[in-house]
């Protein structure tokens, strides 16, 4: 009797066990640190690569010391001129490979956006844009609109030690993540979106409606004195470091993110974090700390009506960080620029 | 399926021309970097200006002669003196960029400052050019070094005018303490050497004389 029962439970001890190591194992998600995440972004690359012919990669690949780093621009091609893969010029299986590697390289948020800043130009395209028609580079003469027109250029060679870039960009739309080993930087990007309200398979999509409508909240929350010197008193007609103006600082201006309240400074931190929360949070979450940490030197400025649906400009900038929201006239035209002075393209990366 | 609705398709402005100015603020000089971007509506008003002999290029003499009309509306002063701005370099785009609202001409100028003295000074700046159909942008970049500090931008609601109030730091007086230090520290150290040199004398005297009987 007491054998059995020994057995018994020795059986279902072992069957516990059992159990609980197969649900561990089924939950076990991947590791999420920076550096495993550049393995990841890497392999990912790699996949890429080996989906083109010697033609192909040539195109995509571009020394490290490459000017192609910044030629990046809001325009839509043949305007400005893009290098690198033309997803138009792909095979469904390669384009795939792409889009898996923007998948793994931005947040889910972040891939979201993109894919919605891209469906947006297809919208122009579908909905008359452009004397071209999306007819693609050499097509029309017009711009070129449309979800076919984005390019993916690797300057550098993708690797997870050493730096490299993955510059993913088209109308509306330039993505320069840099990465490190354990580190990778954003700036400079530029997402932008037009229209920026527009249905998709029945429902309402708005690619920035997220960065507008939280910062509308911020600059609303602010109190008369506050107001008073977050908001400035003169137009800001566009963004003031666009594409081109890689390392410049100008002098901040605005409210200082110290004479916020707690709950402002939150409310602060949501905003920005709509444009660092693009990378993969790997690498996002050890960003915010750093910019939370200059918290006394972050400034945010506003132009513009208050009243949310207004075609308003806000900035905001700290030591190591610039962000820009312009609308172009009017509000289904947004421009917007990240950036951070100090580290544009990785500076500090290869510093180190 | 996506659907647009009362969407104006532009790439880019249509009927402004941007002007954007960068002011880099110097203890000897002022730097100012000017883009202009011509939209696409009002381009063929202002290819006229560029363009003056229609031959469709852009001669050198008649990239300057705009650089200079263009020059001629800016205003430049310090503490309410006019400074005289130089071309230091500029850029033209093609024509048919400027036509497809792409097209941004590039300048750089440079304005000498007198020696200004320790303290608070305004740098006073003033576009003037093509307001019928301009937006501007005028911004101080953020100084290079500590001896000048900016305290404050003030502006008219169109970005015109910039008025950059700042800090100048006397850097001649921490140069000449830089000196005063190092000019002590090496009369210091000679007078170290001197010493050491001559406290090791009497022994190589001793030395040679030594050497001397040997022989």
């Amino acid at each position: 009797m007491t054998s059995s029962f020994r057995l018994l439970a020795l059986t279902s001890i072992g069957a516990c066990l059992l159990v609980a190591a197969m649900f561990a194992q089924r939950g076990a998600a991947p590791s999420n640190t920076p550096a495993d995440t550049t393995t990841r972004i890497v392999s990912a690359a790699q996949a890429v690569l080996k989906t083109l012919d010697d033609a192909g990669r040539a195109k995509v690949q571009f020394p490290t010391d490459s000017a192609q780093k910044a030629h990046w621009s809001n325009l839509p091609g043949p305007m400005f001129q893009r290098n690198g893969l033309r997803l138009g010029d792909l095979t469904p299986p390669q384009r795939k490979a792409v889009m898996d590697l923007l998948s793994v390289a931005l947040s889910r948020n972040g891939y979201q956006k993109v894919l919605e800043i891209m469906r947006g130009d297809e919208v122009l395209r579908t909905g008359g844009g452009g004397r071209g028609r999306g007819r693609g580079p050499g097509g029309g003469g017009g711009p070129a609109f449309g979800e076919d027109e984005y390019y993916l250029a690797f300057v550098g060679t993708p690797s997870t030690t050493a730096p490299w870039l993955l510059q993913f960009g088209g109308h509306h739309l330039a993505v320069n993540l840099t990465l490190a080993g354990s580190q990778a930087t954003m700036a400079p990007s530029l997402p932008a979106a037009q229209p920026a309200t527009y249905t998709f398979e029945g429902r309402t999509v708005r690619p920035l409606g997220n960065e507008n409508d939280k910062a509308f909240a911020l600059v609303n929350a602010l109190d008369s004195t506050q107001r008073s010197q977050a908001v400035l008193n003169y137009r800001v007609a566009d963004l003031v470091l666009g594409p081109g103006q890689d390392g410049r600082a100008i002098q901040p201006e605005g409210i200082r993110g110290s004479s916020l309240s707690a709950a402002q400074q939150t409310m602060l931190w949501d905003v920005v974090r709509e444009w660092v929360g693009i990378m993969n949070d790997a690498f996002a979450e050890p960003r915010m700390a750093e910019l939370r940490a200059n918290l006394g030197n972050t400034y945010f400025a506003w132009s513009g009506p208050t009243t949310n649906g207004s075609a308003a400009y806000f900035r905001v900038q700290g030591p190591t960080l610039v962000i820009e929201y312009a609308p172009q006239s009017n509000v289904d035209h947004i421009h917007t620029i990240y950036r951070d002075p100090t580290n544009d393209y990785g500076a500090k990366f290869a510093k180190r | 399926m996506a659907a647009l609705a009362g969407t104006t398709v532009s790439a880019h402005r249509r009927d402004e021309y941007l002007q954007a100015a960068r002011l880099a603020v110097e203890p000897r000089r002022v730097e100012v970097q000017i883009e202009l971007t011509p939209g696409i509506a009002i381009a063929e008003g202002i290819i006229g200006d560029l363009d003056r002999d229609r031959d469709g290029m852009l001669s050198r003499d008649e990239q300057q002669a705009y650089v200079d009309t263009m020059l001629d509306a800016v205003e430049l002063r310090v503490d309410g003196r006019v400074l005289r701005l130089e071309r230091v370099a500029y850029t033209f785009p093609g024509l048919d960029a400027v036509r497809g609202g792409e097209g941004t001409i590039r300048l750089r100028t440079a304005a000498r400052l007198p020696r200004l003295s320790e303290g608070d000074h305004e740098l006073a700046f003033r576009n003037r050019y093509r307001p019928d159909v301009s937006v501007y942008l005028a911004n101080a970049l953020v100084p290079d070094g500590d001896s000048i500090a900016i305290t404050a931008q003030r502006r008219d609601a169109a970005q015109r005018d910039l008025t950059i109030a700042y800090v100048v730091r006397n850097q001649e007086g921490v140069t000449t303490s830089i000196w005063l230090v190092g000019g002590l520290g090496a009369l210091l150290l000679a007078t170290l050497v001197r010493r050491r040199e001559d406290q090791r004398e009497p022994a190589a005297r001793l030395q040679a004389k030594s050497r001397r009987l040997a022989c």
